[in-house]
């Protein structure tokens, strides 16, 4: 593989890393996971990277791969042990940003968005990084409709997590 | 709820400082790490499994079992299920390469899945068929045992020392031997291989099942 080909790569998913660790974020549990999981998606990405000419953005093209690798190929590594009450970065809610209730209302769901399955979280990350619904079903392989639908039912989800 | 997650949405979209930041130099080292996806996994595991048959022969017990099905009479229906065999092989082997090399993450979830269970579907019926013709072959020689009439020159083993045991005790007992052999080969083989798969394959199946549903 040619060099100038490797630095355009690293260059932009450098520039576009916030999708992957958001990904990461999502569907593991610690440091550990998180890292193994971003390894694993990058090498994805660097290996479908040849295949990707430019017809759509790079980052709406990480977004797929990235669900992808998360969803399907990825597989725990051992070393990567599942811990309970870690609490990820992005969880950290600076005190003096909100008010208590609203702190706790934004833990909360987190929480409960975490206890999801793969495909709703794969539906709630989308829905959070403001994709459509169009973009949505495309990126899933599901009708427009179906993405509303499941999207009404995974709120009714997280409506009795919150309120059990 | 609407308003929870509008403001979870805000949030969320607030949170960017927050996350982890990888230099240039990590993950240019990322790119020349090896992958561990199920789809390599499925790869290895079946490139072993079209070998292992295969590597049977070149262990000299079990070329010289083809001495034994001579005399027993079934060398030439052997060696025809032999050559059938690796044509068949061949087959799968290119059927396999076809559906492996269209799996390409740029797919949509669903169709991604799909592609990775209809290669793994050709794995599948690869073992069935290795397996039935692991208990085909074992059938052809319980019916060449039944048939042949001086067994001890087939197998000169059984004729040696002092413990003679008269041709039909033998005859019976080689029977059921190789039957329970064929029976417990085919079974343990057949538990491993599904094993491996119902482990490797359970969180795409999961995932699967619950897109499919959405369309029902």
């Amino acid at each position: 593989m040619n060099k100038e080909l490797e630095h355009q790569f690293v260059t932009e998913l450098e520039n576009n890393q916030n999708i992957v660790h958001k990904v990461c974020t999502l569907y593991t549990n610690n440091r550990d996971a998180h890292k193994d999981l971003f390894q694993e998606i990058t090498i994805q990405l660097w290996k479908a990277y040849p295949k990707f000419r430019g017809d759509s953005k790079f980052s709406t093209w990480m977004y797929r791969v990235a669900l992808n690798t998360a969803i399907t190929l990825y597989r725990k590594s051992k070393r990567t042990i599942q811990t309970q009450d870690y609490e990820s970065v992005i969880f950290k809610i600076k005190a003096d940003e909100y008010d208590a209730t609203e702190e706790e209302q934004l833990k909360l769901m987190y929480k409960a968005v975490k206890q999801l399955g793969d495909i709703d979280k794969a539906l709630v990350f989308l829905y959070l990084e403001d994709k459509n619904y169009r973009e949505i079903s495309e990126t899933l392989g599901i009708s427009e409709v179906n993405a509303r639908v499941k999207m009404n039912r995974i709120k009714t989800k997280l409506r009795t997590i919150l309120n059990p | 709820m609407m308003d929870e997650l509008e403001l979870l949405k805000k949030d969320w979209q607030n949170k960017e400082e927050h996350l982890p930041k990888l230099s240039y130099n990590d993950i240019y080292q990322m790119l020349w790490k090896k992958s561990s996806s199920i789809v390599k996994w499925i790869l290895i595991i079946s490139i072993l499994e079209f070998t292992i048959p295969h590597l049977l022969y070149l262990l000299p017990g079990v070329s010289k079992s083809f001495e034994t099905y001579e005399k027993l009479g079934v060398k030439d229906i052997s060696t025809i299920i032999w050559i059938g065999g690796y044509l068949v092989a061949l087959y799968f082997i290119y059927q396999f390469y076809r559906r492996y090399k269209e799996i390409s993450t740029l797919d949509n979830s669903k169709k991604l899945m799909e592609k990775i269970i209809r290669t793994r579907r050709t794995v599948k019926h690869y073992v069935i068929y290795s397996l039935s013709m692991l208990f085909l072959t074992c059938l052809i020689i319980m019916v060449g045992i039944y048939l042949s009439d001086n067994l001890t020159d087939a197998f000169p083993a059984a004729n040696d020392g002092e413990r003679q045991i008269s041709p039909e005790k033998f005859k019976s007992v080689l029977l059921w031997s190789i039957g329970v052999f064929s029976i417990l080969m085919v079974a343990f083989m057949g538990g491993i291989y599904f094993l491996l798969y119902g482990l490797l394959l359970k969180k795409l199946n999961r995932n699967y099942k619950e897109l499919k549903r959405l369309e029902v």
